[in-house]
């Protein structure tokens, strides 16, 4: 075996890049490697699945052939292995499965966690929340916030004022709604940087200083002043006009309000000449009304001082609520560390930042210098070591993810032996996550990072080939992203410099598959989605049996787009979007109104709704005709069955109404399944299952057969035979993300954060102007590797429609790029690239597939034989005592009886009287007056117990039989019988035997004992009664077990509190 | 473990796997049994793996003996662990005594002595987190004492390989602090009474023998005891469900040898077609329906064994779908119960006195069914619950008072809030559980409870609990627990316990793996064979790694999957050909989408066939539900009602908007309830900047004010006032934020108000209410404020307390959209500039009719804006409002009119994108609106 390297490996799309990973593994066993000392991790559960399928499978393959195994003998640098060597690592796996590492990052994180609670200040187990339950926990923290009564209290107040502060000096009306948004926008920002000191310190933005902060003040002045030195009579009157409207808005502004129109003419026209107004030159010319005003050097001055001030008060009111934001943020997150984090509920982000080096609980294993006892720790608490690191799609990996490896990672790759090593693999152009923490830069930074110390220790490789796309298809990518001046065009330069720098031309490993690419127009919106119906008509790409996927940028269109495919081509289309299944039909969202209806009778919307469907008729059939009933019935049902058992009878009822529907039970199911899911958490709450039912979504499967709609980001990974890209315009590339600006240092640290200045000040300010232009170069990055990864999913045709580009668009977004780099029309390959391929008729293989699913069950043939085979046998169970009738008064129920409940009592003065084998009343002898003694120092029981014993009522019950021959006494006597088809079990208090002279059985008597608390007055003869059922099944027992006839067999109940006995007739 | 020398030997005994165990256990119990008598059994002890083994056992020895019209005295059956119950009645400690130790330990120990097992201290060491702690080390106990073992012994027990000796002295440093905790309480910790009861187990009387029978994995406890009992004499016999020529597979305990286990090959047969991989939880669960489907009567034909507990579920209501009656006989948690939900909802209305928690309770149908009991005149579930949202919508109550104050105009509410009264004083006062228990006797006392039902059982349950916590927090010597966390602690333990039901006559039962050595059905299929499942394995633990469990002794991941590898093979045996088959399934991946892989059982095959094998065992699956077209179930047909004879000006807004919708809301007058309002809405914050500031119009005092400062200190004392009716003096913090946001409105309104009176304006009339005739209706309206100026000049106004400013021209119409086409001419209008617009709303020409007879027909009209920027706050009157426009409105309004009386409510406005979000009545319409509706018969 070769010598082991540490590798990175950037793979463009479709290039083999699990392949890679797969024989790097292989490899790593091959040369010795222990499985579970290999640990590979990539994003999602799905790709951890695959990835171990592919190893199992790819050694299966080889160690079932000599040819393959000498494929993968040469693939993994071991020529030497035979088909018998990979059937031995093919166990080793096997056998290894339970202790693999092998998953997602969060995952690893999570187990890591797990190991190590204390030492990261949580109590022991936690929880992993999902998207739902960590909705649901918000919620509760901000009602528990809000809830307080009275005068708000100081942190209350502080938490209204930073609420002021935040949202820019006007007020807002609803708190909770706004309040949810802040978090949704800028929670993480928060966690990123918990300081203060970070956020909205001007002295942190600005280290040189800020002319136009220090302007502020002087607005009103140098208003006055820019007034008395204006040169009105020079003016015309449209543009006097002008300043007149200037001088009278401006006091109506505020800053954090937007400049109100003559004000923000005025100061836009000024920046515009910023430099030249600030040169001190004389005889600047400001344009007003298309006429130019020369302004004298004191109006200059005095112009220059107003639109600093004016830009510096709205650069103040942003530090301001950026300060006011960062205390709202951390008055949430007090709250809710202390309810939910550590109560133990944690995200997966929450995991991961209790890791971060540098936070509160450092955990001693990550935290620097791994190494000695701490590594010996990890090892031992996780059950594992780990030697050699796989990590894949590493584009998308976070610089905290990445920092919590590092050490364990150096560790490995600063192996003295160099028995361990890393492999990371991916691709930079297909960084499509960054908006959700993905760092494309660390791909390089780190392969720098470890070759700076030791030049070559990290080795490179390149993956370019396609195994995926034909050779149209490549040809479009390479055209598109190839051509870095082109691409310079529409992006900031300093994203097509990077992109370029990672650039390789693609090529096809499959010329085989020919294909077609091109590049198409449409008018608006229904036009791309009419061309793409008529491109799936043209190719009849179904019916080909191909995989067919339209690619676009939102859910929404997906939805729409699909619809449309549905209803105007009767395609068979599915939007692989997240699917509102309880809200997105008529069956579902009835049966929420009617949960609705039930628990908020005010809620005319919701009866209404019931009653326009078929289960308004339902309700009436079961009787359920008022607001009470209805309110009666169905809360009593969710209390005693769940949601999810009160909404599989609602379904059962509405069966016939949706009788061959598959669809609408299918969605009904679905109910059930979130129903269940919600159930699991405990709440009988009608509001939290609704909102929780309108927001749970569930993704279509997977299936063959159809044209699948999704998004760019869903469909990366994947690849189809055909890919239709319709929905591409929108707005510039260049795009900076709405709301904060949060400047990073080179570290990923937080630097400052600040909410956005209104755009056209940030523009005349250096530094934002360059933080905005680094934002703008990312996201324009990002959109070409949106771009890329969508173009890169077809195998065989690709097909881009997009809007004609106006000669007079200015508008830098993917059709001008289109245009840019493509022309006009650009196609390539051959336009009926699809007449080779066989018309199979989908539907029909569709249904075939189906049958021969069905076929392939092995109960399609039966089970065993019902007739001849041996039947366990079943039988309905039985207990005497539960024969017992009558209902018992619910404050009883529930009554905490002093010394124990009516059950132990009874228990007890059972066992005692248990002991008791003959009792003579007259007898006085020793042992008699111990168990008397003994008794009678076993508190309330014992008493009883004694009590019944010396009871002359009682006596037979206990004393021998007279006139008997003989006599045996049962006490406490299990039995198991089978009583007319069904299995009795019970247990007899007493039961006295008495025997002939050749001790056989004659008669038998039995006494069931009852301690419950009846009156000497009561009746008892009807509440023995009560008590028939019973005895007269222990009488068949007993007679059964003596071979005695029944009618010889007495049965009396024993009241041991009012120490009676009674005959029980049948 | 180490066991005694037994005086007498332990004889193993070995069954055929030619048939079921249960048959030949019994055979082998019986045997000797001549019919004649009663067989009995009573003086053996006979140990099974699980309660369900016994159950099935004790019937089989029924069946046995009434094959020859006999009855049973049976052996006592019993599980390994209680085994080792006898003799501990007196004086171990409860489950919650043992919290309740540990909490007082973890709360007054010095962290500092045991960095070891706390590094870091927690950011509080409240009660919460002492509880979560004492639950923690609860169960490392029991984990120890499986083996016989506390934490005290660990030190002993590992050597140096053990890298944490230290933490494991603290912890037994802990532990002793605990037992003495304990100690002070009467009481002694369970597992170590139950360690000391292994080494001098006690038999129960009448017992001479003991028989381990089918039980390959008791826990190492109970063989101590079982050892010492041999020890003593008792002859113990263990019974191995396995042929003698497998003997060396199995200890003296019955129990499979690892090291034989391990390698060896685990035989299936006709494993392609028995063995199938399953998409997911669902598709296994239905592959279970169509298994118990394809017999006629599947009891005693099918068994069915579910190892993966996320299948269970899924697979009960899939049988239950399928009619099939299906009994799981582990039974569901406690915390399923509706008693759960009951309690756990008084609970939180015992700990806080707020609005919410006493609305949870009055949802709960026992309390409803209470409140009906008691009532003394009519009582309406419906209604009370509606004044309850009503109430709530209304006024904001923060808590039960701040919603008594205004309970007088909610009858039905105020019957509601009074017995939440009394109930808060019953949970409040007295010491727990005392007080919770009394609450529940009171909401059940007029009840009469079948003690077959399953609230019965609930509730001996609850109060069971109940008086353990009670006992417990008696003994205790901690510090005090508040009434919240005493209610925790009872609910967090009756939340754990289990509910087992009867099994219903002919239900197919769903068995966890560990019960289907017992199970005798010729045709078991077993699903969820999934790694981590069968064999079960654990990976990484806090205390407990696997290493250290190898050195302590404690069950480890090698025995389970000797154990199961056993399992599996026995179960298989017998089962094919002419007597039986067995099914194997497993998922591909969980509900929530992991990936999940085989057992590793069903690769122990012979080298040649593992390839094999792992192709079909990881090969892709197909998701089983086919994406089905979209569909719809119905379309929805509302009820036809007589359509409205007089409405608001603001309708004629909704007609134009939508028909259809208007329909909905002014003829079946459809309203929404937002159960989770928490703050003012659009309308509550008007109605309230309206009431300050008709005050204002109204006061003869203020009426030639024109000082912005006394407009102002007017408007802000009448708010006040208005305010605090509404909501009270308990306020949340989005109410204290949106009053304030109200008060800035109304300071800025009063500086425009004084411009506007300097300006020679003053106000005629507030609240001006009118209706007039159209069209066959009565439009009625209220004008919020009629303005005459000095020269004579009269104007209507109206207040917009909207986010921003609005322009009424702006407001009132709107450009023609592709769906206006074909829709009623006298919905558009031309404005000055020639463009045509739709008419939208039609408030302002309605007002200016409605004044005409009054005031004459120049009356002009406008907004009053307050909107939430300052700056905005402004009069803003309708310019260029001309006659024409005035008589178009009006053409339009008796359109609209005219519409509504002739019952026009069609074509619905189809909503798209985001605006669709603020469609109220969105539920109701899929895939279109118009296409979402059934017309015939209806609107
Ligand atoms: S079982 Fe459930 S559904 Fe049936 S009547 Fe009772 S509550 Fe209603």
């Amino acid at each position: 075996m070769s010598q082991l390297k540490h590798e990175m490996i950037l793979a463009s799309a479709g290039s083999g890049k699990t392949y890679a990973l797969t024989n790097r593994f292989v490899q790593l066993l091959a040369g010795g490697a222990a499985p579970e000392r290999i640990v590979a991790l990539t994003f999602t559960r799905k790709a951890a699945g695959e990835f171990f399928d592919e190893i199992l499978k790819k050694l299966a393959r080889a160690a079932a052939s000599e040819d393959a195994a000498y494929k993968l003998a040469h693939d993994v640098h071991a020529p030497a292995l035979k088909a018998a060597d990979f059937l031995r690592l093919l166990r080793t796996v096997v056998e290894a499965m339970p202790r693999l590492s092998l998953g997602t990052l969060d995952g690893f994180f999570a187990r890591v966690v797990r190991s190590f609670p204390f030492e990261l200040g949580l109590t022991g187990e936690f929880q992993i929340m999902e998207e739902a339950a960590a909705r649901r926990e918000r919620r509760r923290v901000l009602r528990r916030m809000f809830a307080a009564a009275g005068e708000p209290d100081a942190a209350q107040r502080e938490f209204i004022e930073a609420f002021k502060r935040a949202t820019f000096g006007v007020d807002e009306k609803r708190l909770a709604r706004l309040l949810d948004e802040f978090l949704d926008a800028h929670g993480h920002t928060f966690l990123a940087a918990p300081e203060a000191s970070r956020w909205g310190q001007a002295g942190l933005i600005w280290p040189d200083g800020c002319p136009g902060l220090a302007a502020a003040g002087r607005r009103v002045p140098a208003a006055a002043e820019l007034h008395a030195a204006l040169p009105w009579e020079a003016l015309n009157e449209k543009q006097g006009a002008r300043f007149q409207e200037f001088f009278a808005t401006l006091p109506e502004w505020s800053p954090g309000a937007p400049l109100p129109g003559p004000v923000k003419y005025l100061v836009g026209n000024s920046l515009k000449i910023w430099d030249q107004l600030n040169s001190g030159a004389e005889g600047v010319e400001l344009m007003i009304e298309r006429k130019k005003v020369t302004l004298g050097s004191r109006a200059r001055t005095a112009l220059v001082d107003l639109v600093a001030g004016i830009a510096g008060a709205e650069l103040g009111r942003s530090l301001e609520r950026t300060r006011g934001l960062f205390a709202v943020l951390r008055g949430y997150e007090v709250n809710y560390h202390e309810a939910v984090r550590r109560a133990g509920r944690l995200t997966f982000a929450d995991v991961l930042r209790l890791l971060l080096p540098g936070t509160d609980g450092q955990v001693p294993v990550l935290s620097s210098g791994v190494g000695g006892d701490a590594r010996l720790l990890i090892d031992w608490r996780l059950d594992a070591t780990f030697d050699h690191w796989l990590l894949d799609e590493f584009q998308d990996t976070s610089y905290a993810q990445w920092s919590v490896l590092k050490n364990l990672i150096d560790e490995a790759v600063q192996d003295p032996e160099g028995r361990r090593s890393v492999f990371y693999v991916g691709d930079v152009k297909q960084a499509i996550f960054a908006w959700r923490g993905g760092d494309p830069r660390l791909f390089r930074e780190i392969f720098d990072r470890y070759n700076a110390a030791a030049p070559g220790t990290i080795h490179e490789g390149r993956l370019d080939a396609s195994y995926r796309s034909g050779p149209a298809v490549i040809a479009m990518v390479n055209r598109v992203f190839g051509d870095a001046a082109a691409l310079a065009v529409s992006v900031p330069p300093a994203a097509a410099a990077a992109w370029a720098r990672e650039w390789r031309a693609h090529v096809s490993a499959k010329p085989e598959l020919g294909g077609w690419a091109e590049l198409r127009h449409a008018d608006d919106e229904a036009g791309r989605f009419a061309e793409t119906l008529k491109i799936l008509q043209e190719t009849q790409a179904l019916a080909r049996g191909l995989e067919v996927a339209v690619l676009v940028r939102s859910n929404q269109t997906a939805a729409a787009l699909a619809e449309f495919l549905r209803r105007e081509g009767s395609i068979a289309a599915v939007a692989e979007s997240d699917l509102h299944v309880a809200m997105d039909n008529p069956l579902t969202a009835a049966l929420l109104a009617l949960l609705r209806a039930a628990a908020h009778p005010g809620d005319t919307l919701a009866q209404e709704h019931v009653n326009m469907t078929p289960l308004g008729a339902c309700l009436y059939e079961a009787g359920i005709r008022s607001g009470d009933a209805l309110t009666e019935h169905v809360l009593g049902q969710i209390h005693e069955h769940g949601f999810a058992g009160t909404i599989e009878v609602w379904l059962r009822t509405l069966g016939p109404a949706i009788d061959g529907d598959a669809f609408s039970a299918e969605r009904g199911r679905l109910l059930v399944g979130a129903a269940a899911e919600f159930d699991e958490s405990g709440s009988r709450d009608v509001a939290d299952f609704l909102e929780f039912a309108e927001r749970f979504t569930v993704r279509d499967t997977e299936a063959a057969g159809v044209v699948r709609v999704m998004t760019i980001h869903k469909a990366k990974g994947l690849g189809f035979d055909l890919v239709i890209l319709p929905d591409l315009e929108g707005a510039t590339l260049a795009a900076a993300r709405e709301g904060l600006a949060v400047q990073y240092a080179a570290d990923r640290s937080v630097e400052w954060v600040l909410a956005k200045p209104m755009k056209l000040f940030v523009e005349h300010d250096p530094v934002l102007a360059a933080h905005l232009a680094a934002s703008e170069a990312d996201a324009a990055y990002e959109s070409l590797c949106l771009l890329y990864v969508a173009l890169t999913r077809a195998k065989r045709a690709m097909y881009v429609i997009t809007g004609h580009v106006g000669a007079k668009s200015t508008s830098r977004n993917f059709p001008w790029l289109l245009r840019e780099v493509l022309g006009e029309v650009w196609h390539e390959g051959e336009a009926r690239w699809f007449d080779a391929l066989e018309l199979t008729a989908a539907e029909s293989s569709r249904e075939e597939r189906s049958r021969a699913a069905a076929n392939e069950s092995p109960l399609a043939q039966g089970g065993v034989d019902e007739r001849t085979v041996q039947r366990a046998v079943r039988r309905p169970a039985r207990t005497p005592s539960a024969l017992k009738t009558g209902a018992v008064n619910g404050a009883a129920l529930f009554a905490l009886v002093r010394g124990g409940s009516a059950v132990e009592f009874g228990s007890a003065v059972h066992a005692m009287l248990a002991e008791i084998e003959w009792w003579d009343l007259t007898s006085g002898g020793e042992g008699a007056k111990k168990t008397m003694a003994t008794l009678e120092a076993s508190g309330e029981a014992g008493a009883e117990a004694a009590g019944c014993l010396r009871a002359a009522a009682l006596a037979g019950v206990w004393g021998r039989p007279r006139g008997a021959a003989g006599a045996a006494v049962w006490r406490e006597r299990a039995f198991e019988v089978v009583l007319e088809g069904a299995w009795v079990t019970g247990v007899f208090d007493r039961v006295i035997v008495e025997c002939d002279a050749e001790a056989r059985p004659v008669r038998a008597t039995v006494f069931d004992f009852k301690t419950d608390r009846v009156e000497p007055d009561d009746d008892l003869a009807t509440s023995a009664q009560r008590h028939s059922g019973q005895l007269a099944v222990y009488r068949r027992v007993v007679a059964m077990l003596t071979g005695i006839s029944p009618e010889r067999v007495t049965c009396e109940v024993v009241f041991t509190r009012v120490r009676r006995r009674v005959e029980v007739g049948f | 473990m180490d066991f005694p020398d037994p005086k007498t030997p332990i004889t193993r005994h070995f069954l055929s796997w030619e048939r079921p165990l249960l048959a030949q256990a019994v055979e082998w119990l019986a045997a000797g049994w001549g019919g004649e008598a009663p067989l009995d059994l009573a003086n053996r002890l006979v140990v099974v793996p699980t309660r369900q083994a016994g159950r099935r056992l004790r019937e089989a020895l029924a069946e046995h003996a009434s094959r020859r019209g006999q009855a049973v005295f049976p052996p006592r059956v019993v599980t390994p662990d209680a085994l080792l119950t006898p003799g501990l009645a007196t004086g171990a400690a409860a489950r919650i005594e043992s919290l309740l130790a540990w909490v007082d330990v973890v709360q007054e120990v010095d962290l500092a002595d045991c960095r070891d097992v706390f590094p870091v201290d927690p950011p509080e060491r409240n009660a919460a987190w002492a509880l979560a702690l004492g639950a923690e080390f609860g169960r490392l106990q029991v984990a120890l004492g499986e083996g016989g073992l506390r934490m005290a012994d660990v030190v002993g027990r590992v050597g140096a390989e053990c890298p944490e000796t230290e933490r494991w002295r603290q912890l037994g440093a802990l532990e002793r602090r605990y037992d003495e905790k304990l100690a002070g309480m009467g009481r002694c910790d369970e597992k170590a009474v139950r360690i000391a009861a292994a080494g001098d187990p006690i038999l129960p009387a009448g017992v001479e023998e003991i028989v381990v029978l089918g039980t390959p994995d008791p826990l190492p406890l109970a063989l101590r005891a079982l050892a010492a009992h041999a020890g003593k004499g008792v002859r113990v016999d263990v019974v191995v469900y396995a042929p003698a020529e497998e003997s060396e597979n199995f200890d003296g305990w019955g129990r499979p040898v690892v090291a034989r286990w391990e390698r060896r090959l685990i035989t299936l047969r006709c494993f392609e077609q028995r063995v199938r991989v399953c998409a997911n939880p669902a598709a296994q669960a239905e592959y279970l329906v169509t298994a118990a489907r394809s017999y006629a009567r599947a009891e005693g034909v099918l068994g069915v064994g579910v190892a993966d507990t996320e299948v269970l579920p899924l697979a009960e209501r899939a049988l239950a779908r399928a009619g099939i009656v299906a009994f799981n006989p582990e039974g569901k948690a406690r915390a399923r119960d509706g008693l759960h939900a009951l309690m756990v909802a008084l609970a939180e209305c015992a700990a806080v006195p707020s609005f919410e928690a006493g609305a949870a309770v009055l949802r709960c149908p026992d309390v409803l069914a209470w409140l009906r009991a008691r009532a003394t005149g009519r009582f309406s579930a419906a209604e009370l619950l509606q004044e309850i949202d009503a109430l709530r919508a209304k006024h904001l109550p923060p808590t039960l008072a701040a919603a008594g104050l205004h309970a007088g105009s909610f009858p039905m509410a105020s019957v509601g809030l009074a017995a939440l009264g009394e109930l808060r004083a019953v949970l409040t006062t007295g010491t727990f559980p005392d007080n919770a228990a009394s609450a529940s006797a009171m909401i059940f006392a007029a009840r009469r409870i079948d003690p077959g039902a399953a609230l019965a059982e609930s509730a001996v349950a609850w109060t069971d609990t109940l008086r353990e916590v009670g006992r417990a927090l008696a003994g205790w010597g901690g510090p005090e627990l508040t009434l919240a966390e005493r209610w925790a602690v009872a609910l967090g333990a009756f939340a754990a316990e289990v509910r087992t039901a009867e099994r219903p006559a002919g239900a197919l039962d769903l068995l966890g793996w560990l019960e289907l050595l017992w199970e005798d059905a010729p045709h078991l299929v077993v699903a969820g064979v999934n790694d981590g499942n069968v064999p079960e394995a654990t990976v990484g633990d806090v205390f407990l790694p696997e290493a250290l469990r190898v050195s302590l002794g404690l069950n480890t991941n090698a025995e389970r999957f000797a154990r199961d590898a056993y399992l599996l093979t026995a179960l298989a045996a017998w089962r094919h050909g002419d007597t039986g088959r067995m099914d194997v399934l497993l998922g591909k991946t969980s509900n929530a989408g992991d990936p999940l892989r085989p057992s590793r059982l069903l690769l122990r095959c012979a080298e040649a066939e593992l390839p094999q094998r792992v192709e079909q065992l990881f090969r892709k699956v197909e998701g089983s539900h086919p994406n089905l077209p979209w569909a719809r179930a119905w379309p929805i047909r509302p009820r036809v009602v007589a359509s409205p004879k007089k409405i608001s000006v603001t309708a004629l807004r909704d007609w134009l908007a939508c028909p259809l919708r208007f329909y909905l809301r002014h003829g079946l007058r459809m309203a929404r309830v937002d159960p989770a309002k928490d703050e003012l809405d659009a309308g509550d914050f008007g109605t309230l900047v309206h009431a300050a500031l008709q005050e204002l119009g109204k006061s003869e005092a203020m009426r030639d004010c024109v000082e912005a400062d006394r407009i102002r200190e007017f408007l802000m004392e009448r708010f006040e006032r208005v305010a605090c009716l509404r909501y009270g003096t308990e306020l949340t913090l989005p109410i204290v934020v949106q009053l304030e946001s109200a008060r800035q409105r109304l300071r800025a309104t009063a500086e425009v108000e004084a411009r506007e009176r300097a300006d020679g304006w003053r106000t005629v009339e507030v609240e001006w209410k009118f209706s007039f005739p159209l069209g066959g209706l009565t439009i009625s309206g209220t004008i919020d404020r009629i303005d005459r100026h000095a020269d004579g000049r009269v104007r209507v106004l109206d207040y917009k307390t909207g986010d921003t400013a609005v322009e009424p021209d702006e407001a009132h119409g709107r450009a023609v959209r592709p769906e206006d086409d074909g829709r009623p001419e006298w919905m558009r209008w031309a404005d000055a500039e020639g463009k045509i617009r739709v008419w939208k709303d039609l408030q302002l020409p309605m007002y200016r009719r409605a004044v005409a007879a009054a005031w004459g027909d120049a009356v002009a009209c406008g907004y009053f804006n307050l909107p939430k920027a300052a700056s905005g706050t402004a009069v803003m009157m309708w310019a260029g409002f001309s006659r024409e426009l005035q008589a178009s409105a009006e053409r339009c309004a008796e359109g609209v009119a005219t519409a509504v009386v002739t019952g026009e409510f069609w074509p619905p406005r189809e909503i798209l994108g985001r605006e669709a979000d603020w469609d109220e009545f969105a539920e109701l319409f899929h895939q279109g609106v118009a296409a979402s509706v059934a017309r015939e018969g209806s609107v």
